[in-house]
């Protein structure tokens, strides 16, 4: 056991807070008491990775082990890690800076795809081999989860192995198979195919994949009995049973997102067709008020956060969030903690909730339509019609809202150069509702700002067929985009399509990409996910000397293609996925989960193979009822 | 009005917070203690809490104050009790009084200093003419003569204890003291510094605590 000494670099690196450690609520053990150690990775800044939740609950989780120690690993920035490799100070904990290379598992978290080159270069600082072939008995597991796993197969040759869906039950199996494996004193691979027995662990080395003549999968089979055919992703069924956290750590740095996030629920009931974790968060299971406002008095005592989040992909569709949100306010007006409300739908309720929020500041409200036209909105399943949004819009107006914030995409499956100007048409009717009201004050005026994405196909979305738009086709949809534009209360903005090319390329990738990401990692390629580090010539160059082709992995896919993520069990079936591909190719919506069980297949993976959609039914009636009231 | 003074030590990992993270901090720790802090008024209500001096990232300090104002009374020995429990590792809570500090009367401050290497002594140092090292100004880097915000220096145990203006009008810091000795004294290279705050002062040279 050894610690490194990192007093000397901190002196000379901005923000020494991001490595110093010592926070409030880290936890402290003794690692001679502890049979296993476990580093937990977030591959980015300190700033970005404690914003991240799942990080809190997963460390909270290893740490009620008396026979484990969890501590937290980041990647440094430039400046930090320019002093590391010079001084020869190897990737270290933040807690008791012992170098990672010593613990018994590197676990990290998947979030996005632009984070890949960072587990390169921390693996690299670590002094752990890039490749899970080339690691010797003594190196850790290093294994990986979060979204980005759900197609693992870029990071296949990386990863020794990973664990689909959610971890809270799957890590202490995990360690009790350690225990085992070290009483048995087997060698490294008996504990990997020890855990391929495990529902949930991917062992990516117990398969063998081929390929057919046009680079397509062909089959992709297990080589040995441990394995499983299909790896299917690990719920919690009863999210009031789960351990939770009763303390965050509270970092001495402003970080992202620096405030106590409850988690209302997993999965979502609206089935939008672009998007990823609609699908493979399924099904939805909620917390109860009970348990929420337990944690929210817990959570801010312990830490003294003057800001209290709700987390969930959709926070309105909350069946009991009324009374949820009165209960909290009680607490949080008492207190003097604000509460923030993403992600909350603009109806009556909504907009009476966030004055009550928000008090007298009106900041700037945001909306997604995600398309243009009602064909666009329909394609992508996006339950919202133009008179939802300008209803939404008129109430945030006459409310004293001068400023919205409408978020679009562009380069959607089906689309055509009219719903791209359709994003214009649509943006002016907001103008126009500004001024045919005569509530709104005239002699403000009011700003709408557009922001729109380039969309990327993602596995297990009823648009993983889809082609992506090259960086010319959007360049272009955006200029058509901007010509249509001739109102000066209209501001317009875009992202950047090189790393949305990028980030498709991976989402949609297979286990040829390994080699890409070691080669880009090679010539420098880091911390992508900053524009100020992104640089693309060096991408353009490492696919090139492999000699592989972004074009093959950002084209249409083949209706009966084998995708490399096709053996991961996430419950919604890949019939269901493409009976909505074809459905949105028909601009036909489809029912959320609450107006009618689409049959995505979700429910199999609950025990008696029942949704809590349902369960939750009469609390919602209840709901409703309240509302009119 | 319930006003109140707090001081404290900032040692350990709470030396690379910066001031405006640390005014973060201290909020924080009055909420954990459940301690009645009295918020200011307006759309954004924060902590009212007042800081003597900002230390500098890196520095230690064992006599660091702030002031504070409650919503409503509570004896101070109850204060300073609920805030010990309640403070990070690295703020250690020294005494909680009540009344008003003599913060806005903060003429000196004197630190403690710590290099690699002693000079062999900052007598020439203190007796030339003219001090000039390029400091930090509100507006951007300028050439400035320290030498009226040294009072004074002595070497000790391998420390170097400094005396040096501190407060609104004047404020020297010791880092740009240890500048200026390794450009002027011949042939002196201090290597890296630790800085420790040990005291601050009034006009009359008396401790404020």
């Amino acid at each position: 056991m050894s610690t490194v000494n990192i007093d000397r670099l901190l002196k000379r690196v901005q923000k020494p807070t991001r490595y110093c450690g010592g926070e409030l609520n880290s936890v402290i053990k003794n690692p001679a008491d502890v049979k296993i150690r476990y580093a937990f990775a977030f591959p980015d800044t300190y700033e970005v990775g404690m914003s991240h939740l799942g990080i809190k609950i997963l460390y909270h989780c290893l740490n009620l082990r008396p026979d484990v120690y969890c501590e937290r690993v980041f990647a440094p920035w430039i400046d930090m890690e320019e002093e590391m490799r010079r001084e020869g100070v190897p990737l270290f904990s933040i807690e008791t800076r012992t170098p990672v290379s010593e613990f018994d598992f590197l676990g990290v978290t998947l979030q996005y795809e632009m984070s890949y080159t960072n587990i390169l270069n921390m693996l690299d600082l670590a002094g752990i081999p890039l490749l899970s072939r080339d690691r010797g008995e003594d190196c850790p597991f290093v294994n990986a989860g979060g979204p980005c796993a759900y197609n693992p197969e870029p990071l296949a040759g990386i990863f020794d192995f990973f664990t689909m869906g959610e971890g809270e039950e799957v890590i202490g199996e995990l360690m009790d198979a350690y225990n085992e494996w070290k009483a048995e004193g087997g060698r490294r691979i008996d504990y990997l195919k020890k855990i391929a027995k495990i529902e949930g662990i991917y062992v990516p080395c117990l398969y063998d994949v081929e390929y057919n003549p046009d680079g397509t999968l062909k089959s992709m089979t297990p080589n040995c009995p441990e394995a499983k055919p299909r790896v299917r992703k690990r719920i919690i069924e009863k999210l009031d049973e789960v351990v939770f956290p009763d303390k965050f750590i509270v970092p001495f740095m402003d970080i992202v997102h620096d405030r106590v996030s409850l988690e209302v629920f997993r999965g979502c009931i609206r089935g939008c067709r672009f998007c990823q974790a609609g699908m493979i968060y399924r099904p939805v299971r909620e917390k109860s008020p009970d348990c929420l406002v337990r944690d929210a008095v817990n959570l801010i005592g312990s830490t003294g956060y003057e800001e209290l989040s709700l987390s969930s992909l959709s926070t309105s569709d909350y069946t009991r969030f009324a009374e949820l949100a009165d209960r909290l306010l009680e607490f949080t007006e008492k207190e003097k903690v604000s509460l923030s409300l993403p992600s909350l739908r603009v109806d009556n309720f909504g907009l009476g909730l966030m004055e009550r929020v928000q008090k007298v500041r009106k900041s700037g409200l945001t909306f997604a339509p995600e398309a243009g036209s009602q064909r666009m909105r329909d394609v992508i399943n996006k339950n919202v019609t133009e008179d939802d949004l300008m209803q939404s819009v008129g109430l945030a107006f006459d409310g004293g809202w001068i400023t919205v914030k409408l978020y679009f995409m562009i380069g959607l499956p089906y689309e055509t150069d009219d719903d791209i100007a359709g994003i214009a048409r649509l943006a002016e009717k907001v103008v126009e509702r500004y001024y045919s009201s005569e509530k709104t004050n005239k002699r403000r005026s009011p700003s709408v700002n557009i922001s729109v994405a380039g969309f990327v196909p993602k596995p297990f979305t009823p648009f993983q067929w889809a082609e992506q738009n090259s960086p010319e086709t959007l360049r272009r949809k955006q200029q058509l985009l901007k010509d249509e534009i001739h109102n000066r209360h209209i501001k317009y903005s875009y992202h950047q399509s090189d790393v949305s090319v990028l980030e498709g390329v991976f989402a949609r990738g297979d286990r040829r990409l390994c080699d890409v990401l070691v080669r880009a990692f090679e010539l420098g390629c880091k911390l992508d996910g900053w524009s100020e580090c992104f640089d693309m010539e060096k991408w353009r160059r490492a696919f090139l000397d492999c000699g592989v082709s972004m074009d093959f992995y950002t084209r249409e896919r083949g209706a009966d293609e084998l995708f490399p993520w096709d053996f991961v069990d996430i419950g919604v079936t890949k019939e269901f996925l493409a009976a909505e591909n074809e459905r949105a190719s028909r601009a036909e919506t489809t029912p959320n989960c609450r107006q009618k069980c689409s049959n995505c297949g979700a429910a199999s993976l609950c025990e008696d193979g029942k949704c809590s959609v349902y369960a939750e039914e009469s609390s919602l009636r209840a709901v409703r009822e309240m509302r009119k009231a | 009005m319930n006003d109140y003074c707090l001081i404290y030590e900032k040692t350990d990992a709470a030396k690379y917070i910066s001031h405006l993270d640390f005014v973060r901090v201290m909020g924080r720790m009055m909420r954990r203690a459940s301690v009645p802090v009295a918020f200011s008024e307006g759309f954004n209500p924060h902590p009212l809490l007042v800081f003597a001096l900002p230390l500098s990232v890196g520095y230690t300090s064992g006599c660091e104050l702030m002031e504070f104002r409650l919503a409503e009374y509570m004896p101070p020995d109850e204060v300073e009790s609920r805030l010990r429990a309640s403070a990070p590792a690295g703020i250690n809570v020294l005494s909680v009084r009540e009344g008003k500090s003599r913060m806005k009367k903060l003429r000196y401050a004197l630190y403690r200093v710590t290099p690699e290497r002693l000079p062999a002594s900052a007598d020439g140092f203190l007796a030339r003419k003219e001090t000039v090292v390029d400091k930090k100004t509100k507006s951007g880097v300028k050439d400035t003569d320290i030498r009226s915000d040294i009072i004074s220096i002595g070497l000790a145990d391998g420390h170097i204890d400094m005396t040096l203006s501190a407060g609104s009008e004047h404020n020297l810091k010791p880092d740009v003291v240890m500048k200026a000795m390794n450009k002027y004294i011949d042939g002196y290279d201090s290597g890296d510094c630790e800085y420790h705050r040990a005291a601050i002062y009034d006009e009359n040279m008396e401790e404020i605590k």
